[in-house]
């Protein structure tokens, strides 16, 4: 029986999504410090524009929601939905201020492809935009990539036993350290001592290869906030190919194969332990399923003989798979290169990569390793079981962070998030394919979008029909918050409706 | 002690087994041939034919849609110089987008007309000198006209696709961009800053209320 919500538990989730969008808010400071530095006074307005108005909205809420109840574990899962699209409303007022956006449609879609590390973008004439909103993007995939909600329980929340349910919400669930606001400290000190390390490497890197000192650091910056949180956001329409560089795209590659890696593993090694490295399930799947997504790739593309040499195919093939595997985006060819040179069997193999995904409680996207892991350990143990005698008793065990023994509940859960994620990036492709592109190009677009990738072969476009759009955009919103918080939004929208 | 090294190091020696068939795999063929043709003419877009003069001026979308067909031949391609050059020791690469907005961009009030589309050039440190303007927020760029080799696949530059220019002329001087202070929208931000003073008050007697 569905119990129609009280004004009480409107009032929790009023609150709770006050206070993440007045850190939305708090988070313009960013590019407006940045227009304000190099005299782009109408995208410093744009910002305030954006500021005012996710702040009335923050303020307004918190006053008309005042309560000192706590978050039940459906609020903690609507608070993190909801607030996702209300910031994706908010955050996109500078975008659609700097008329780069035919519509304000196209402008929500490239903050939720922010906000979710997706790395899409509608945004037209890239090339001459202004610094601030390029911050604006990049911080946002930034943010998004530690969760908007962490950034609130971060700065905002004050020691609530409910934080931690929003902070499930959002799609992560490890805890670092017993508090849930101590963990979300955490998250920000690993994010914030690498982005110093990983932008001082590109910055240094950037001048080596003939860019300006404040171009060069405000690259630097910008690749690295968009690398780490996989996003794949980059400031010119280029990309990284931009760069023509070896060393530089080697840089990227480590610091989103690094940014994909789990939070707690990231703790674990930071705290001392590095034989976890070794042990991890998703390290040993992600390693498995990267060498068979290069694989695939690497025959297409030496069937069609597209690079010259076996250095230039490893190069270019490693990059995109290895991109496309950690859900970063990052391409060094054009989108329409994988459709006029790659060919069906290598977008295949980059579609394989970019499905799976890297690691859960990461940045990342995808079914992620561990569900990969625990269902490949699953199929082993019923055929383990096939083969041995009736009598004996199959222990299977894996270890992340400690070992455990395999529970059918576990994989049961592994496998309906899976299965949640083949239903969007099937639903993407029926889109695609109904509106006329070919099945292996509105496949490839559509695994994008629900594993938050951003490798496009040219089918989002911002001329793309409206409910493709949209779909995209659904897409991407599932696939980041993985599905239980919509699940729990929609029960919410029903019991309105159906509930005593 | 067999199975514990193969659980152990199964996985490594798993990736270097592939990496080597990789290796099999790819070298023969990568030295014999150096083009393909399989993927076939996308019509929609232009592509070299016997009539197709020697230099010829030919777009972005032509040479990604038709890189194969293109691949090797010597061409002419203009755009506006946008971003920076980056010098390379003698040789530097520039990027040069022939898109709508090369004419008026979207912050001199052009039009919107879809994606940024361009190509990056390699070229003579000397040539890339003579640039002025990079198109950014602030700059419309240089226009510029190179001509030299496109390649869909450069063997020297690890594969990337790329024009190979030995020539360079300024087709049109760019210029700075003048934007005019938006005040309308200014007032608006006052207004929804005092707005939100507001509400910060009223949010605080509220929370002194229920102390």
């Amino acid at each position: 029986m569905l119990l129609r919500p009280q004004l009480i538990d409107l009032k929790i989730i009023g609150l709770y999504t006050g206070k993440v969008i007045i850190g939305v808010g708090l988070l313009m400071l960013l590019p407006l410090a940045i227009a304000l530095c190099f005299g782009e006074w109408n995208a410093a307005i744009d910002f305030l524009v954006g500021i005012g108005a996710c702040f009335v909205f923050g303020l307004a809420t918190e006053c008309l929601c005042q309560t000192r109840q706590d978050l039940s574990w459906s609020h903690g899962l609507v608070v993190a939905s909801f607030s996702w699209l209300v910031a994706m409303a908010l955050g996109a007022v500078p975008h659609w201020l700097s008329g780069h956006f035919g519509s304000y449609l196209d402008a929500m879609f490239d903050v939720m492809s922010g906000y979710t590390t997706t790395g899409m973008f509608l945004l037209q004439d890239l090339d001459h935009v202004s610094h601030g909103l390029n911050m604006w993007r990049h911080v946002l995939t930034y943010a998004g990539g530690q969760g908007i909600v962490v950034i609130a329980l971060t700065f905002l929340f004050r020691g609530t036993a409910g934080a931690y349910k929003i902070y499930v919400g959002e799609g992560k669930d490890e805890r670092l350290l017993p508090n849930v606001i101590q963990t979300a400290r955490a998250i920000w000190l690993v994010s914030l001592t690498y982005l110093v390390v990983g932008s001082l490497a590109l910055w240094i890197v950037g001048m080596w290869l003939g860019q300006g000192p404040v171009r060069g650091l405000l690259h630097a910056i910008w690749i690295f906030m968009a690398g780490w949180s996989t996003g794949g956001f980059a400031p010119q329409s280029y990309n990284t190919f931009y760069y023509h560089s070896l060393l530089y795209e080697i840089i990227c590659i480590i610091i989103f194969i690094i940014g994909s890696c789990n939070f707690a593993l990231h703790w674990t090694v930071w705290t001392g332990d590095r034989s976890e490295i070794r042990k991890n399930i998703e390290v040993i799947s992600f390693s498995i399923t990267l060498t068979i997504a290069m694989l695939i790739t690497t025959v297409g593309l030496a069937q069609l003989n597209v690079y010259p040499d076996a250095i230039a195919l490893f190069r270019k093939m490693f990059y995109q798979v290895a991109s496309g595997h950690t859900t970063t985006g990052y391409g060094t060819i054009y989108s329409r290169t994988f459709v006029r040179q790659w060919g069906s069997l290598a977008m295949l193999g980059v579609t394989l990569a970019m499905a799976i995904g890297a690691s859960a409680c990461s940045t990342a996207g995808g079914f992620k390793g561990i569900r990969m892991g625990l269902t490949f350990k699953a199929l082993w143990e019923d055929v383990r079981r096939m083969v041995s005698p009736e009598s004996a008793r199959i222990v299977v065990k894996w270890h992340h962070i400690t070992t455990r023994t395999l529970e059918s509940s576990t994989v049961r859960a592994a496998m309906l998030v899976v299965l949640s994620y083949v239903g969007i990036y099937s639903l993407g492709t029926i889109v695609g394919v109904y509106y006329g592109f070919e099945p292996v190009s509105a496949l490839f677009d559509a695994v994008s979008a629900g594993s938050n990738t951003g490798l496009s072969c040219g089918v989002v476009s911002p001329t793309m029909a409206a409910p493709m759009k949209i779909v995209y955009l659904f897409e991407m919103w599932a696939g980041r918050l993985e599905f239980m918080s919509l699940f729990a939004l929609g029960a919410y929208m029903l019991s309105f409706l159906k509930g005593r | 002690m067999i199975r514990n090294a193969w659980k152990q190091y199964g996985g490594v020696i798993g990736f270097v087994a592939v990496a080597l068939v990789f290796l099999v795999m790819i070298v023969p063929r990568g030295a014999k041939q150096t083009s393909v043709r399989s993927l076939g003419v996308n019509a929609e877009f232009a592509f070299p034919t016997k009539e197709t003069p020697h230099d010829g001026e030919v777009d972005s979308a032509a040479l990604v849609e038709n890189a194969n067909q293109w691949d090797g031949r010597a061409i002419t391609f203009t755009g506006e110089a946008i971003g920076e050059r980056m010098i390379r020791g003698d040789m530097a690469w520039i990027h040069l987008n022939d898109d709508a907005y090369a004419k008026k961009n979207v912050e001199e009030a052009g039009k919107l007309e879809g994606y940024n589309s361009g190509h990056a050039i390699w070229l003579p440190a000397d040539l890339a000198r003579q640039i002025r303007l990079f198109g950014d927020y602030q700059h419309a760029g240089d226009i510029v006209k190179v001509t030299g080799v496109f390649y869909a696949a450069a063997p020297d530059h690890g594969g990337d696709m790329t024009i190979h220019a030995t020539s360079l002329a300024i087709v049109r001087p760019g210029h700075p961009v003048v934007h005019t202070v938006n005040t309308h929208r200014a007032l608006l931000a006052v207004g929804l800053m005092c707005l939100a003073c507001l509400l910060y008050g009223m949010r605080r007697i509220a929370a002194r209320r229920r102390i």
